[in-house]
C-alpha cells in the first residue's frame, strides 16, 4: 500500500465583536436574543434601503489582516454582490467581497505541541455579512434574523494542512489569537468562528491536487479535527478499493458523531458577483495601513519566546503565561513588581493564580488581584513572614479588599509563629497528649516527625513556621 | 452576441422564473439585442483609462460602531405573508430539507 498524504484547505468565518452590524445600527448581540427583534428594514432586505458600512468593522478586519502578517494591502477594495436564493437571506444576495477583497497574502505560523512550528498561508481575507437562521418546528419552517448582517470575516488559507492534528492546532492558536487581538469572542459552539475543511489525499511525494471533497457545519475543534481524520481515512480506503473520490459536500451529524454526504456539487454553484452599486469602495491609505501594524500587539508567539528568553523560565511556562492576553500582562507586571526571581512568580501565577481564575471563571484582567500585591504575597514568603499556605489564602482576602497584603498579615495577625518559645510550649503540648506517638518515635519510628509537625500547623492554624516547628520538636523527642 | 436557448433557460433557472418555449425563442433575441447593444462600448478604446467603479467622489463614508433600538417586530412582520411565533414562515426549498 503506497503511503498517502493529506491536502487539508480551510475557509473559516469569524464573527467580528462590533456592538452593531455590518450595514445598520441592528445589536449584534442575539445569543438567547427573542427571533426578529434585532432587526430592521436594512438587515431584512425592504425595497428602498441603504447599507452604511460599519467603520470598526473595517478596522478589526485591517487588524486581522496585520495579524496575518498581509504585508501590502489593497489600497482600494470592492463590496460585491453574492446572488443566491434562500429564504435566511433576505436580499436575494449577500453583500461580500469577490474580486478585490480587503487583503490578501498572508500567513499565520503557530506552534505544534512537540515544539515545532507550522506556517500556513493565507490566500485571502474579505469581510461579508451574515445570514440569518433556519428553525425547523414541527414541520414548519421559520426564519429568525437576528443574525443576519452581523460582520464576519472570511479568511482562506492554502491547501497547506497534512493532517487533522496541524487544522486543529491552527484553529486552536486563530480563536486564542482573535481573543487576544479583541476583535472575536470566537466561541465556535456559539457560531463565533466557524470553518469548512477542504480534503484531498495523494501519494506521498506528489505534487498535483486531487480531487477534494468539503466538510462543513462542524461546532468544535475536537469535532473538525475527527470529522477531517475521518474523511481522509475514507478516502483512504475509496483509493485503495480502486475507487474514485467525488467532489462531495459533508455535513458533520453531531449525534451520531460522523460525516453525511449533503448535496453533491455537480454544478459549481453561478453566484453572478457583481460590485455592489450601493456602497462605494473601501478605500485604506497607506498611513492608516502602517498605523493599525504598528499598533498591533505584540502576538502570542513573539510573547512566548520573549518571556523564556527574558524571563529564562522554561518554554512550557511561557506557553501557559501567553494563552491568554491579560494573564501575559499579569504575570509581566508582577514580575516587575517582585524584583526577583521570575521562575517563582511563574510559579505562583500558573498554580494559584490560574487556578483561581478557573475557578472563578474569570480573567486576570477581571480577578481584583493586582499584579503587584501578588508579589507582595510572594515576598512575605519569601521573607518567612508568613507560611507557604497563609499565602495563598491571602489571594482571595486581597480579592476585592482595600487593605494591601501586608495590613491583612499585621491587622488580623497572621504572621508567622517563629517565636522559640511560644513554638516549645506547643511542641511540649503536643508531646504530653500523645504518649503512644512519643513512644513510638523514641522506638525507632522517626518518620512520625511529620506527624508531629502535622499536629503543630495544625495546633496553631497554619502560622507556625514548620521548619522551625521541626527542629523544637526533633529537640523535644531526642532529648 | 447571440445567445444561445440554453443559456436563457440557464438565466431563467438562475432567478427562479418559469419560461415556455416560445418565451425562451422571444427572449432569446430580446437578451442577445440588449447585449449587442451595450457591446458598442467595445468599440472605445480604454487601455489607457483606469476602470470606474462610481462617479461618485471614491471615499467611502463609514459610519461609528453605535447601536439604535430597532423597531417593533410586530412592524417588520406586519409584511410577512406567514408569521409564526415572532418569526417568518417560509415554504420548502430543498428537496433534503427535513
Ligand atoms: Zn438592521
Amino acid at each position: 500500500m503506497p503511503e498517502y498524504e493529506a491536502v487539508i484547505g480551510l475557509e473559516t468565518h469569524i464573527q467580528l465583536n462590533t456592538k452593531s452590524k455590518i450595514f445598520c445600527a441592528c445589536s449584534t448581540d442575539s445569543w438567547r436574543a427573542p427571533p426578529n427583534t434585532h432587526i430592521c428594514p436594512i438587515c431584512t432586505g425592504l425595497p428602498g434601503v441603504l447599507p452604511s458600512l460599519n467603520r470598526r468593522v473595517v478596522e478589526k478586519a485591517l487588524i486581522m489582516a496585520a495579524a496575518m502578517n498581509v504585508g501590502e494591502i489593497a489600497p482600494e477594495s470592492y463590496l460585491a454582490r453574492k446572488n443566491y436564493f434562500y429564504p435566511d437571506l433576505p436580499k436575494g444576495y449577500q453583500i461580500s467581497q469577490y474580486d478585490e477583497p480587503l487583503a490578501g497574502n498572508g500567513s499565520f505560523e503557530f506552534p505544534m505541541p512537540d515544539g515545532n512550528l507550522r506556517r500556513i498561508s493565507i490566500i485571502k481575507l474579505h469581510i461579508e455579512e451574515d445570514a440569518g437562521k433556519t428553525v425547523y418546528k414541527n414541520s414548519k419552517r421559520l426564519i429568525d434574523f437576528n443574525r443576519c448582517g452581523v460582520p464576519l470575516v472570511e479568511m482562506v488559507t492554502g491547501p497547506d494542512f497534512r493532517s487533522a492534528e496541524e487544522v486543529g492546532q491552527f484553529l486552536i492558536r486563530l480563536r486564542q489569537l482573535l481573543r487576544w487581538l479583541e476583535i472575536s469572542d470566537a466561541d465556535m459552539e456559539r457560531g463565533q468562528l466557524r470553518c469548512d475543511a477542504n480534503v484531498s489525499i495523494r501519494e506521498r511525494g506528489q505534487q498535483r491536487l486531487n480531487t477534494k471533497t468539503e466538510i462543513k457545519n462542524v461546532n468544535s475543534i475536537a469535532n473538525v479535527r475527527d470529522a477531517v481524520q475521518s474523511e481522509i481515512q475514507r478516502q483512504v480506503r475509496e483509493v485503495e478499493a480502486g475507487r474514485k473520490i467525488e467532489s462531495w459536500t459533508l455535513g458533520w451529524d453531531d449525534d451520531r458523531g460522523a460525516l453525511s454526504k449533503m448535496r453533491s456539487k455537480e454544478t459549481e454553484a453561478d453566484y453572478r458577483y457583481f460590485r455592489e452599486p450601493d456602497l462605494l469602495p473601501i478605500q485604506t491609505s497607506s498611513e492608516d495601513w502602517a498605523a493599525t501594524v504598528s499598533q498591533l500587539p505584540e502576538l502570542p508567539l513573539a510573547r512566548r519566546s520573549r518571556f523564556s528568553a527574558d524571563y529564562g523560565i522554561p518554554d512550557y511556562d511561557a506557553g501557559v503565561l501567553t494563552e491568554e492576553r491579560s494573564l501575559s500582562e499579569f504575570f509581566e507586571a508582577a514580575v516587575a513588581a517582585h524584583g526577583g526571581d521570575p521562575k517563582r512568580v511563574s510559579n505562583w501565577v500558573m498554580n494559584d493564580v490560574l487556578r483561581l481564575i478557573r475557578e472563578q471563571d474569570t480573567s486576570a484582567g477581571e480577578l481584583g488581584l493586582r499584579p503587584d500585591e501578588l508579589a507582595e504575597i510572594i515576598r512575605l514568603v519569601e521573607r518567612g513572614t508568613i507560611s507557604n499556605s497563609v499565602g495563598k489564602e491571602l489571594l482571595t482576602q486581597v480579592q476585592g479588599s482595600d487593605r494591601t497584603p501586608s495590613q491583612i498579615v499585621e491587622e488580623d495577625g497572621l504572621a508567622q509563629v517563629t517565636d522559640f518559645g511560644e513554638l516549645s510550649a506547643a511542641a511540649a503540648q503536643i508531646l504530653e497528649a500523645n504518649p503512644d506517638q512519643v513512644a513510638a518515635y523514641r522506638g525507632g519510628k522517626s518518620g512520625l516527625i511529620g506527624w508531629f509537625v502535622g499536629q503543630m500547623m495544625q495546633e496553631s492554624g497554619g502560622q507556625a513556621d514548620p521548619k522551625s516547628a521541626r527542629k523544637i520538636l526533633e529537640q523535644l523527642l531526642e532529648g | 452576441m447571440a445567445l444561445t436557448h440554453e443559456e436563457v433557460r440557464a438565466i431563467a433557472h438562475l432567478a427562479r422564473l418559469q419560461l415556455t418555449d416560445e418565451e425562451v425563442e422571444r427572449f432569446a433575441g430580446q437578451l442577445s439585442d440588449v447585449l449587442d447593444y451595450a457591446a458598442r462600448l467595445n468599440e472605445v478604446d480604454t487601455s489607457e483609462i483606469s476602470p470606474t467603479a462610481s462617479v461618485l467622489p471614491m471615499n467611502a463614508p463609514l459610519r461609528p460602531d453605535e447601536v439604535r433600538p430597532c423597531p417593533p417586530r410586530d412592524q417588520l412582520l406586519a409584511n410577512a405573508p406567514d408569521p409564526a411565533g415572532g418569526m417568518f414562515r417560509v415554504p420548502r426549498v430543498l428537496e433534503l430539507e427535513p
